[in-house]
């Protein structure tokens, strides 16, 4: 993926890009808002990772001038402000996913995966087929193997996550945002205990588990075993 | 502060002034409309009596002599004075000592002499046929009486009201300013850095009295304030410090350890020391922005219900997971004016301590209802509850059961519950033993959301 980063603290952007670029990504990088504005307008990116506070032309600006300019790639905001108004505001303007500082770097590349792969139009109705499971969002239903499997709703949604972004690292806060619209910690495992039932249930009389645990950064599912 | 600088006395002196200028004023009109009347009434007593006199002396000097001589024999008229000359100018008839005027017509002031005393007049002069002159005058002595009287009158209303005035100005001004002196004591003690000091109130429930308690209030509030802000600056360098010199610590120890695996340990355990204090932080700015009650800007009308429901099915594997077990008792289509992921953080917090600190087999209650214009949510458990600590105090910021010292967590999941509850005009209550209970009820969101 060619990806920009747009971030004045000269630290963190080159862990930023070092970090992405042992990914196998290429990077560009840009310290000023005006400068990363007409980066993004020249070049071509599958997605942006932008700090909210620069010199210059500040994030929220940015990303409204971004897509002022019908220029739709996906942007990951990221800031220090964690306030509840803050995030809003983030989203408002554009962004298409917002990560508060400080940050494990698992968990900004998780979210720089799942922007860049996500498609221009997401189709609600099309199934999501990983192995032998299909999932039908339309009409809720999940199969094994042509065998139903009956998933309470939070279960059903945590799947149809994991299957979203099938090949990618989905993280635990991303799971509480997407499916619970938590934008907090809860210190009880609850997105673990969803998943240890959901894995069960779609287990049952299967051998292989097709939702691998990445330690200390979320869960993955693989298109092929 | 000196009474002439008293914006209260310069105020009530300036009208006190006002009313006895205007009371000058119009003392001086009606002194000269009494005046004038009087001149006129007395100039028209004296055309009638002359105009009697001649009809009376029709035939001539003679008769009019005549008339003269029976009015003063009559003494009928003692105001009056008479006086007939001839052409050459002796008198013909009439007691009156005073030089007639040679041409015809009134005399305001004409001076004369009465038991040898010299007195002023008003007259009329009347040419009669063959030189003759006759001259009817009145003794100004009433219309002075009355002009005296008058002036001495208003001149004393004047004087009064002056003085009235200034006596009234002084009195408010002095009431005014001691009234004032004790709001401005208060406030120069509190400068001075007696903050407990409190206007003193008169308890009469006058003007003062309730600006004065409006001034307590404010102090109150502001004390809270600083109390608040006092009590976090100490809570953070205390609860901050015991983890800083922990993550100091444990990186000198890294720094200090050759086995590679130790040192990779240690900074493993630095790096989680550094994530909790950022916890904590973040804990605190979030309190801090609820309790700013900036959150409210953003309240909309909710769906409680489902909020609530939502959280409970998200704790449900992971209370059943633990040996513990749920009970939701939620009423449906429970509207609320409010921030719906503050209050999903709240259950939340409360929530995340049934799982944290009860052991195994305890029941976890969710309890919501409306009742008219309160809605009820309870959050209960018949765990151990907190001992000997279950109280309001709980809800402050780093206080934690003694019990639970040793389980993670920074003592700001109910300062946090606190904050969102009092952001939503919630009362908050932890119930008694046995079990631990957070009990709210919500008043006026629930009035809003039905609008």
């Amino acid at each position: 993926m060619r990806i920009l980063i747009v971030e004045d603290d000269a630290d963190t952007s080159r862990y930023i890009a070092r970090s992405l670029m042992e990914l196998g990504h290429q990077v560009a990088s840009s310290s000023d808002g005006r400068d990363a504005l007409f980066q993004a307008t020249e070049g071509t990116f599958d997605a942006m990772v932008i700090d909210r506070m620069l010199p210059g032309l500040d994030g929220l600006a940015l990303v409204k001038a971004l897509r002022a300019a019908d220029n739709t790639t996906p942007v990951l905001m990221l800031t220090a402000l964690d306030g509840i108004a803050d995030r809003v505001e983030g989203l408002d303007s554009g962004a298409d996913d917002y990560l508060v500082k400080p940050f494990a770097f698992s968990e900004l590349a998780a979210r720089v995966h799942a922007l860049g792969r996500r498609p221009a139009t997401t189709s609600e109705q099309a199934h999501l087929c990983v192995g032998d499971i299909v999932l039908d969002p339309y009409r809720r239903a999940v199969t094994r193997g042509g065998h139903k499997v009956a998933l309470q709703p939070r279960e059903f949604a945590v799947l149809a996550e994991l299957m979203r972004h099938a090949g990618r690292i989905v993280t635990r806060t991303m799971l509480l945002e997407r499916v619970w619209d938590f934008h907090f910690d809860p210190r009880t495992n609850i997105v673990e205990t969803h998943v240890s039932r959901l894995r069960s249930k779609l287990n049952a009389g299967f051998d292989r588990d097709p939702i691998e645990t990445v330690r200390g950064a979320g869960y993955l599912m693989r298109d092929a075993p | 502060m000196t009474l002439a600088r008293s914006a209260t006395f310069r105020l009530v002196a300036l009208v006190g002034l006002g009313f006895a200028l205007a009371t000058l004023a119009i003392g001086i009109i009606a002194f000269e409309a009494t005046h004038e009347a009087l001149e006129l009434q007395l100039d028209h007593r004296i055309a009638i009596e002359t105009q009697a006199l001649l009809d009376e002396g029709s035939d001539g000097p003679e008769g009019i002599a005549a008339a003269i001589r029976r009015r003063e024999a009559a003494s009928t008229s003692a105001s009056l004075g008479y006086r007939l000359v001839g052409p050459t100018g002796q008198t013909v008839a009439g007691a009156l000592d005073a030089a007639v005027p040679h041409t015809p017509g009134y005399v305001e002031l004409l001076p004369y002499s009465a038991h040898g005393e010299q007195r002023i007049a008003q007259s009329l002069t009347t040419a009669l046929p063959g030189g003759y002159r006759l001259l009817v005058a009145a003794d100004r002595g009433a219309i002075d009486a009355m002009d005296q009287g008058l002036l001495g009158l208003f001149l004393g209303a004047f004087g009064a009201l002056l003085i009235l005035g200034i006596a009234a100005a002084w009195a408010v001004g002095a009431v005014t300013h001691r009234r004032l002196a004790r709001i401005d004591q208060t406030a120069r003690a509190i400068i001075g850095g007696d903050f407990s000091r409190r206007v003193v109130l008169s308890g009469k429930g006058d003007e003062f009295d309730r600006v004065g308690e409006t001034i307590n209030l404010m102090l109150d509030r502001i004390g809270k304030l600083m109390e608040n802000l006092r009590q976090v600056s100490s809570d953070v360098a205390h609860d901050l410090r015991t983890p800083l010199t922990r993550l100091l610590n444990r990186l000198d120890d890294a720094m200090h350890e050759r086995c590679a695996t130790r040192q990779h340990t240690a900074i493993a355990a630095a790096a989680h020391e550094a994530a909790e204090l950022l916890e904590v932080f973040s804990a605190l700015l979030r309190i801090a922005e609820v309790e700013g009650l900036a959150a409210q800007a953003r309240f909309q009308r909710i769906d409680l219900s489902h909020a609530v429901s939502d959280v409970a099915e998200a704790f449900r594997p992971a209370i059943e997971a633990g040996g513990r077990q749920l009970f939701a008792d939620i009423e449906p289509d429970v509207a609320l004016h409010g921030d719906r992921r503050l209050l999903q953080q709240m259950l939340t917090n409360l929530l995340d301590n049934a799982v944290q600190h009860t052991p195994k087999g305890t029941v976890v209650r969710i309890r919501l209802r409306q009742s008219g214009d309160v809605i009820r949510l309870a959050v209960v458990d018949d765990g151990p509850g907190a001992g000997e600590n279950q109280g309001q105090g709980l809800f402050d910021r780093f206080v934690r059961v003694d019990r639970s010292r040793s389980s993670p967590g920074h003592g700001l999941g109910l300062a946090m519950v606190s904050a969102i509850a009092a952001a939503h005009a919630a009362d908050a209550r932890i119930s008694p033993p046995p079990g631990f209970g957070v009990h709210f009820a919500f008043t006026g969101s629930a009035e809003r959301a039905a609008l």
